[in-house]
């Protein structure tokens, strides 16, 4: 059977035509480290024709901090602050696919209120993070006061994760077996307010930046990812679902208590631009704070007393074995790869599959061709994080 | 499954030699283990059945078990109705020269994951378009992630822990909680 | 940009796009200028007006050596080792003093630092301590000039000096 999957010499980029009879020189220009559309200290060098992209090459390891290796010395608690410190944005969702793997390892029934509350962060940090991506992106794209917007309504998330946990940013809320803090009446009674403040706010940031037509030309038809790209380099969150495909794993593979809610998976449909291209999967993560925002809804509803940790050993050592467990995070599918000794009291490896580092390495192909203020779109429209990219 | 799919692949292509490996506890993963010399074509094969297909590469995940380095390929279907996910083994043996083939035509996600375990392992990927370092300097010694590995003291003329920086009273102190941390872990294990 | 060129394939699309731009801007810019009236401000003038921060909020860390126990738990817990302890044998015929929860101190405690500097307030030395002693103040405002002096010793003197600054009530 002779498919495109056979050993073949890789796709060469292609070079304008017209330009090429000129025999015009390929300049090099480089992308960051220090560059505010690069969202972090990602650097890529980019062979220009005039201002067509011929090739771009990202060059990583700017934020390297071999956290793997770290966590190698670090009991299974101990590991917990430096998934915070992974995706930045996102600091909930890193623990909870950690700790997840602790827990099926270790075989920990979590309470069920506990569950609830760590839906509840959850969801809340995929609005923070969403918000977060809403307003960088808009910035990226030289429109300034959504980015204000946007973060007035995440400081209040972040405040509300500060009253929880103590901590704005890296949290280490979510333990093995449980979370670490009570949720009290008094705050479920704030964040029922905010989510109704922020329901009416969304409006308005679809009617500024969304549908506004200047968003739609700088992003409508530019950066297109094809559904087949996404599954050549593993592609997941919001940039799968932005090229149309119906995939989330809180629907297909519930984790969690996910499969007790009632929501809809938002993908890409083309409306505006055809699917697959910036404007999709920005508005994937635009509908998706929306789908938090009911799965909260349900959550606060569903919340009833009880215990918010589980039993667990005072020193956690783990079975000899291993495990992969993916959860989807704001950002995509993270996963995490643990293996661990017979009885050891720290992981043998922790790999995480981050799905930012996937996501950069779909860059150089679709690259070539496009202007480079359509490539500034394009980066800002995958939401990387440079923590996670680096690790 | 795994079974299944071992026979599937053995059926295929003979020279894999798959062995399914399935853990007695059921929270844990279990793999199929492959012969290293036919990766390339049982990930074609992965790629392009129509009995068990795997249209994505998850990730590759090296582990050092310092007798053999063992490269985890994580493949998953992404398909609403049937998905599944499978790791893939292959053992490499030689610390020093040990290669695999790149599987990087065939997913090219692979083709950043292997520079990512060639830069962490320093296993070699025959092949590969674009065999460089991907996270460390082009130029950095040795292999973070394995087992022995040693951090050089100096690296592009700039010295690691320089001793007019470090607070060698503090060095003093973790030597001294290094000791703690034994002595209260030998006496928990005799406990 | 250019790479869509073919949605100005005609001047009735050209003109439609023209209009659809003004109409989308005048409406973020309407949007934009509500703010100008009836808005509260939501930022803060810091140094003198200061946040009232939550309970749990982490900051700094203390260390009340009147009740440590020298039971270097915070110090094993620790994931980046930021907390050195050294204790001796209690000297022959010492009385042995008793915690405010009631549990004795046997051993003495020599010295107590945390290297603020290496810190990374995730707070799992404060929920290890048997005798609630070492806890997150509330502050936040340290800079230092050098980086030694991020270290502080908690059995220095002048600890009770800064110690009704910051721990909280």
């Amino acid at each position: 059977m002779q498919s495109r999957w056979d050993i073949g010499e890789p796709e060469k980029p292609t070079i304008n035509e017209e330009t090429e009879q000129l025999k015009s020189e390929l300049l090099t220009l480089n992308m960051g480290p220090q560059h505010p559309a690069t969202h972090g200290v990602l650097r890529i060098e980019i062979k220009t024709d005039s201002e067509i992209v011929a090739h771009a090459i990202p060059h990583l390891g700017y934020l390297h901090r071999c956290m793997e290796k770290h966590c190698e010395n670090l009991d299974y608690r101990g590991v917990i602050p430096f998934f915070d410190r992974l995706d930045y944005l996102a600091s909930m969702s890193q623990e909870h696919t950690y700790v997840m793997a602790v827990e099926k390892m270790l075989g920990t029934e979590v309470p069920r209120r506990a569950e609830l509350i760590r839906i509840i962060v959850l969801e809340f940090q995929r609005i923070a993070s969403h918000l977060m991506a809403f307003g960088t992106y808009a910035l990226d794209l030289g429109a300034f006061s959504p980015f204000l917007y946007a973060f007035q309504d995440r400081e209040e998330i972040l405040r509300f994760f500060e009253e929880l946990s103590g901590a704005r940013l890296l949290y280490n809320y979510i333990w093995v077996g449980g979370v670490w803090n009570d949720l009290t009446d008094d705050q479920v009674e704030k964040m029922k307010s905010f989510l109704d403040r922020f329901e009416e706010n969304t409006k308005t940031y679809h009617e500024l930046v969304s549908m506004n037509q200047i968003f739609i030309q700088r992003t409508a038809n530019v950066g297109v990812m094809s559904l087949q790209d996404c599954f050549d380099y593993g592609a997941t969150g919001p940039v799968l679902r932005g090229a149309g495909y119906k995939w989330d794993l809180r629907k297909q593979a519930p984790y969690s208590l996910y499969s007790e809610f009632d929501f809809d998976v938002q993908v890409g449909v083309g409306e505006i631009g055809q699917v697959g291209d910036c404007w999709n999967r920005f508005i994937v993560r635009m509908r998706e704070v929306g789908e938090s925002i009911k799965i909260l809804r349900q959550a606060f509803d569903k919340l009833e007393p009880g215990s918010i940790m589980g039993k667990v050993p005072k020193i956690i050592k783990l079975p000899k074995g291993e495990i992969y467990m993916k959860t989807e995070c704001p950002r995509g599918e993270l996963g995490v790869h643990l293996v661990s000794e017979d009885g050891g009291k720290t992981p043998y490896r922790l790999k995480v599959k981050s799905p930012c580092f996937t996501h950069t390495s779909m860059l150089p192909r679709v690259a070539p061709g496009q202007m480079i203020a359509d490539f500034v779109a394009t980066v800002g429209s995958i939401d990387i994080v440079l923590g996670e990219v680096d690790r | 499954m795994l079974n299944e799919l071992a026979s599937l692949i053995n059926k295929n292509i003979p020279s894999a030699k798959a062995v399914a490996s399935i853990p007695e506890d059921t929270k844990l993963d279990g793999s199929v283990t492959v012969e290293t010399s036919s990766i390339t074509e049982v990930a074609k094969f992965l790629r392009s059945n129509t009995e068990m297909p795997f249209n994505v590469l998850e990730v590759i995940s090296g582990v050092d078990y310092l007798e053999f380095i063992e490269v985890n390929y994580m493949f998953a279907h992404f398909d609403v109705n049937n998905m599944r996910r499978v790791t893939l083994k292959v053992k490499v043996t030689d610390r020093v020269n040990g290669s695999v083939d790149t599987i990087c035509r065939i997913y090219p996600a692979a083709n950043w994951q292997e520079r990512e375990c060639f830069d962490m392992f320093g296993i070699k990927f025959n092949h590969h378009p674009d065999h460089r370092r991907i996270l460390c300097p082009d130029d950095w010694e040795g292999f973070p992630l394995r087992k022995d590995y040693i951090a050089a003291k100096v690296y592009n003329t700039m010295e690691l822990y320089p001793e007019n920086k470090m607070n060698m009273a503090d060095r003093d102190f973790i030597v001294r909680q290094d000791m703690i941390k034994k002595a209260q872990g030998e006496a928990a294990t005799k406990a | 940009m250019s790479t869509h060129l073919h949605q100005h394939s005609s001047f009735k699309q050209y003109f439609l796009n023209l209009f659809h731009a003004i109409y989308t801007t005048v409406k973020g810019m309407y949007i934009t200028f509500s703010y100008v009236w009836g808005v509260k401000v939501v930022s803060i003038e810091y140094p003198e007006v200061r946040e009232v921060l939550p309970a749990r909020a982490r900051m700094r860390l203390f260390n009340d050596a009147e009740n440590c126990i020298s039971c270097t738990q915070c110090a094993m817990a620790c994931p980046v080792d930021c907390i050195y302890i050294a204790s001796e044998k209690m000297p022959e015929g010492a009385e042995i003093k008793k915690t405010t929860s009631g549990s004795p101190i046997r051993l003495l405690l020599t010295q107590f630092t945390i290297d603020t500097a290496l810190c990374c307030y995730c707070g799992l030395c404060t929920t290890v301590c048997p005798t609630e002693c070492l806890t997150h103040s509330h502050d936040y405002e340290f800079a230092q000039y050098t980086i030694d002096a991020m270290k502080y010793d908690y059995l220095a003197p002048d600890v009770r000096a800064w110690r009704d600054r910051i721990v909280k009530a």
